[in-house]
């Protein structure tokens, strides 16, 4: 098999890259990572259903991540619910993203876009 | 609870595994976020979105790599449903064609042979049959035409008496509009010497009934008066180089000055061919210009100022009122009629109207002969199908193996025939595609090759509507193929096909019944499509064997229009004479005359004739066609005199009037007595001078080849010379050659003398059976194609018959028969299967040919001619496709024939 690389995936998508986010302190539900989503942004970034769970789609898909086999929470009593975690090569590739945005965060600051930054 | 459900009819745009992997989570959600009602709906629509997205690159994965589904596509058992089962059909079907790329390619090209001439050939149909007039609310309009029931002349033009009280008493119009029953060669000054243009003559309230406005400037309408050309698009394009400011042009129409006030859009016509005057048919339809007539002047009106009853040439298109129909417009149009006749016996005496609708005016003439043509080109396609099914049959027998190791491993009875089913589905739609590809040129050699007087033929264009009946005749065509062979793959016999070496299925009886049904269909097929050929073909020739009465060969015609300023009969005189006297000096030219109708190339005018001593109510008056002979005419033409004399110059101006008949004439008028030295006069005016008859001649078929001849008069042009003749030149060689010579010459003797449509009688005599020859043409060629079909359908069983009894020949060589006998039980075996085919295909024939009596000429639908002859080309088509395979039995060497096992 080819090696893996994270490069190939950038730039993400502004939504799978709020899924990896949300997905990085530990798994989580569609709905959960939906209410994660929204109160980081302080409701400034609302996911559709149907966005959500494209996006879910195409990251199982490409192996970044992946479904748990069973609810890691037995007592929330929510069986119909489907748990995705980051797998290696989510990380890596969320890794890749946080780097290439650093980067663009950089360039911004030295051409003094950022409101308070110093050259 | 409403919210629910919109949620669910939102989720079904998601494919069906995303949706079971999602949909109750996604659903779950949305119970649980509140939204006021815009913020549901748009979470809706972003939900349908998404799916259509999903949906759609799903489907996009699907073709381009089938192989790399995504897990969450992937069948569980659970999800292995009918989709997925087609998505692997598909593949599989994919892949067995890319094995096979010879199977494939026949059967993929014969489709697409049989759909794309099916595509294109309906094309021309929906163009011509079933597409709408190019008006408003088509459906609403009709022709309206005086019926002269004495002659049985149901389409005759109307008098404008009788035009005026049909329009003030109908009731069921909401308008009636009349033109000139014929198109006029006008002669047009642009800035030069005068031209011509094909000038259609129309009441001014015409363009409104039509509902169809000017593309620049504007139409006539209602009320306008004379001297206002409207132009056709066509016409503005070629003479005035598409001109943006023609508007308020001023020209010289007929002699009179005129103004430009509008251009038509390019697909306004008017008027069609069926719409034009019963007799014959002008040279030129394409119209160039629109101009007013008025119901006024000395041709509409008597010497007492009352419009003229007894002279039909106006021809009317009525839009009816909402809610009538065509029958209660008919009976409204007779009972006015009925009270003319009782107010005017004298001229109306057993006239009443036909009403008939515009679409069947203009197209209904030109049915039977398209419909003729779908039909064939019906049958080219089942044949198509039928050697596709006896191909996909004979590849069965090698994929026998395959069916059965399915069936073994628990593949159910219905699940194999969809397999089989789906094959040939995909086959049928790759050959529609691929046809598709060739309808466009299809379409465009059709028209080329149509008559040029095909009505709408220049509104034929592949559309949506082809597009869409292709697809379905696509899959018609694929279920016809498929339901064969997937009968038979529903009922593999599994052991049998297992066992190693065996060859019991490979021959398996009802199998090779049904490849030699099939065989025996497609001979039968093609029996009836070359039967319909040979009667056309033989309706042609007997239609060109017609003597026209007169002789075609080494004639040259064209079609003059003097100048105006030969204002008097006698400047015209000089003018003709001077004329005359020039063509004749010409190198190769044996004689020239001139008519005021030519035949088989311009339409009719006719008179009514008393005869001198004979007292006959004015409407009983025998109607006969009118025409001028000029100079040599009857010589040029090679009409024959039969009895009296021709015209000499003594027949001038001032000496007693003379004409001549002919004896369509004689027989009509004077039955068994003698006509000659008769004196007659012409129309039904009760003073006039008599003329009388010098001579006969032969007839001559002026509507086309096979219409009967009319009674016809001649008068001798010297005494009112026409002012656009045609003129009529013999050659001593080639005519065509002849005819820049000849426009060289009129240029010389008068540059503002019009010369035109100049054309070899030949050239006249081709065009006037143009439609017949375009069937004859098409069909031929399909019944041309149905027999290579039906050999190559022989051949493929023969060649299958021999193989499989190799070895029962190589025991017969051995046991000392001689190869001729082999070679004669196989093409034996052919023979019979000809033999049924034939016999099945002339009994359809039978049935069939009556259909398209209408469109033979000379011989009955049973011609046994052709009964005859198609049946033993067909046996000998069979015979030598089976001799090929034959030869091989014949050449096999026993030895290796016995150690095939």
């Amino acid at each position: 098999m080819d090696k893996f690389r994270p490069e190939t995936f950038l730039p993400l998508t502004p939504v799978a890259f709020e899924i990896l986010l949300a997905l990085a302190d530990g798994e989580r539900h569609g709905y959960s990572i939906l209410q994660e989503v929204e109160a980081r942004s302080g409701g400034a970034v609302a996911l559709h259903a149907g966005t959500l769970y494209r996006a879910l789609a195409r990251l199982l898909e490409s192996g970044l991540i992946e479904e748990l086999n069973e609810s890691p929470d037995p007592s929330s009593g929510d069986e119909r619910r489907r748990y995705y975690r980051l797998t290696a090569r989510g990380v890596a590739v969320a890794r890749a993203e946080v780097g290439r945005l650093e980067g663009q965060l950089a360039a911004a600051r030295t051409r003094r876009l950022l409101k308070g930054a110093r050259a | 609870m409403m919210r629910d459900v919109l949620f669910r009819l939102a989720l079904l745009a998601y494919p069906r595994a995303f949706r079971r992997h999602f949909g109750a989570e996604m659903q779950d959600d949305f119970r649980r976020t509140h939204l006021g009602p815009l913020g549901t709906a748009r979470t809706l629509s972003t939900l349908f979105w998404n799916g259509v997205r999903e949906r759609g690159s799903a489907i996009a994965r699907w073709t381009m790599f089938p192989n790399a589904t995504p897990h969450l596509y992937e069948p569980n058992g659970r999800h292995f449903m009918f989709w997925d089962t087609l998505r692997a059909d598909i593949r599989h079907t994919i892949r067995q064609a890319i094995q096979a790329p010879l199977y494939t390619t026949l059967a993929v090209g014969a489709l697409a042979l049989g759909i794309g001439a099916n595509s294109a050939i309906f094309t021309v149909v929906q163009g011509v049959l079933l597409k709408a007039l190019p008006y408003q609310d088509p459906g609403q309009l009709v022709m309206v035409w005086s019926h002269n029931t004495k002659e049985g002349k149901r389409e005759n033009p109307i008098s404008p008496a009788n035009f005026v009280d049909l329009r003030a008493e109908s009731r069921d119009f909401a308008t009636l509009q009349g033109y000139y029953s014929f198109v006029s060669n006008t002669q047009i000054v642009v800035d030069g010497p005068p031209e011509i243009a094909v000038t259609s003559f129309v009441t001014p309230g015409l363009f409104g009934l039509l509902g169809r406005s000017a593309m620049l400037g504007r139409t006539l309408t209602e009320g306008d008066p004379a001297g206002q050309v409207v132009l056709s698009h066509g016409y503005w394009q070629r003479r005035f180089g598409g001109d943006p400011n023609i508007v308020n042009r001023q020209v010289t129409l007929d002699g009179q000055p005129a103004t430009v006030i509008g251009v038509m859009p390019p697909e306004f016509v008017f008027p069609y061919k069926g719409m034009i005057g019963p007799t014959g048919f002008t040279r030129s339809l394409a119209v160039d210009a629109w101009t007013t007539l008025l119901l006024t002047g000395p041709r509409m009106v008597d010497a007492s100022d009352r419009f003229v009853r007894n002279v039909h040439y106006l021809a009317a298109v009525g839009r009816l009122t909402r809610g009538t129909g065509v029958e209660q417009a008919r009976a409204g149009m007779a009972a006015i009629a009925s009270r003319l006749e009782q107010a005017y016996p004298d001229t109306n005496k057993g006239w009443t109207t036909t009403v008939t609708p515009l679409h069947e005016q203009v197209v209904g003439a030109v049915r039977p002969a398209l419909l003729v043509l779908i039909s064939g080109v019906a049958v080219i396609l089942l044949m198509a199908c039928v050697n596709v099914a006896n191909l996909v049959l004979a590849r069965s027998i090698s994929r026998q193996k395959e069916l059965a190791v399915r069936a073994a491993l628990g593949a159910s009875r219905w699940r194999m025939m969809q397999q089989a089913l789906t094959e040939s589905l995909v086959l049928a739609l790759a050959g529609a595609l691929l046809g598709l590809v060739f309808v466009r040129w299809g379409v465009q050699a059709l028209v080329a090759l149509a008559p040029a007087n095909l009505p709408r033929v220049q509104e034929v264009a592949p559309d949506a509507t082809v597009l869409l009946v292709t697809l379905l005749v696509a899959l018609v065509t694929g279920m016809l193929v498929g339901i064969m062979p997937a009968l038979f793959a529903g009922r593999a016999d599994v052991r049998g096909a297992l066992q190693e070496g065996s060859r019991g299925t490979i021959g398996s009886r009802a199998r090779h019944q049904l490849r030699a049904t099939l065989v025996v269909v497609e001979i039968a097929l093609a029996v009836v499509l070359t039967v319909g050929a040979g009667l056309l073909l033989r309706s042609f020739a007997g239609v060109m064997m017609i003597d026209p009465g007169f002789k075609p060969d080494n004639l040259l015609t064209l079609q003059l229009s003097v100048p105006y300023r030969l204002t008097t009969a006698d400047a015209r005189r000089a003018y003709y004479a001077q004329w005359f006297e020039r063509l004749e000096a010409l190198p190769g030219v044996t004689a020239v005359g001139g008519t005021t109708r030519i035949p088989l190339g311009s339409t009719s005018v006719t008179t009514s004739v008393q005869v001198e001593g004979k007292v006959v109510p004015m409407a009983e008056l025998p109607e006969v066609e009118f025409r001028r002979a000029m100079h040599n005419y009857f010589e040029a033409m090679g009409i024959p005199i039969r009895r009296g004399r021709g015209f000499t110059a003594d027949d001038g101006p001032n000496a007693p009037s003379a004409v001549i008949i002919n004896e369509a004439m004689a027989r009509r008028v004077f039955g068994q007595a003698d006509p000659l030295g008769q004196r007659i006069r012409t129309g039904p005016n009760p003073s006039g001078a008599w003329s009388t008859v010098v001579g006969v001649i032969g007839d001559i078929r002026h509507a086309g080849l096979e219409a009967d001849p009319a009674p016809e008069m001649y008068v001798n042009y010297l005494q009112n010379p026409p002012v656009a003749p045609f003129i009529a030149i013999r050659t001593s060689g080639d005519p065509a050659a002849m005819a820049e010579l000849v426009r060289a010459e009129a240029r010389a003797f008068d540059p503002t003398l019009a010369v035109y449509d100049i054309r070899t009688m030949q050239q006249i005599r081709s065009e006037s059976v143009a439609e017949r020859r375009f069937l004859l043409v098409l069909i031929g060629a399909f019944g041309l194609l149905a027999l290579i079909l039906a050999a190559v359908g022989v051949y493929g069983v023969m060649a299958l018959v021999v193989s499989e009894r190799t070895q029962e020949v190589g025991v017969r060589l051995a046991l000392g028969a001689a190869p001729g006998e082999v070679l004669g039980m196989i093409v034996r075996q052919a023979l019979t299967l000809a033999g049924t085919g034939v016999a099945a295909g002339v009994a359809v024939a039978l049935t069939l040919t009556p259909l398209m009596a209408n469109q033979l000429f000379g011989i009955p639908s049973f011609d046994p001619v052709t009964f005859v002859a198609v049946p033993i080309v067909l046996v000998v088509v069979a015979t030598l496709a089976a001799i090929v395979p034959a030869r091989r039995a014949m050449r096999v060497d026993p030895l290796t024939a016995l150690r095939i096992d």
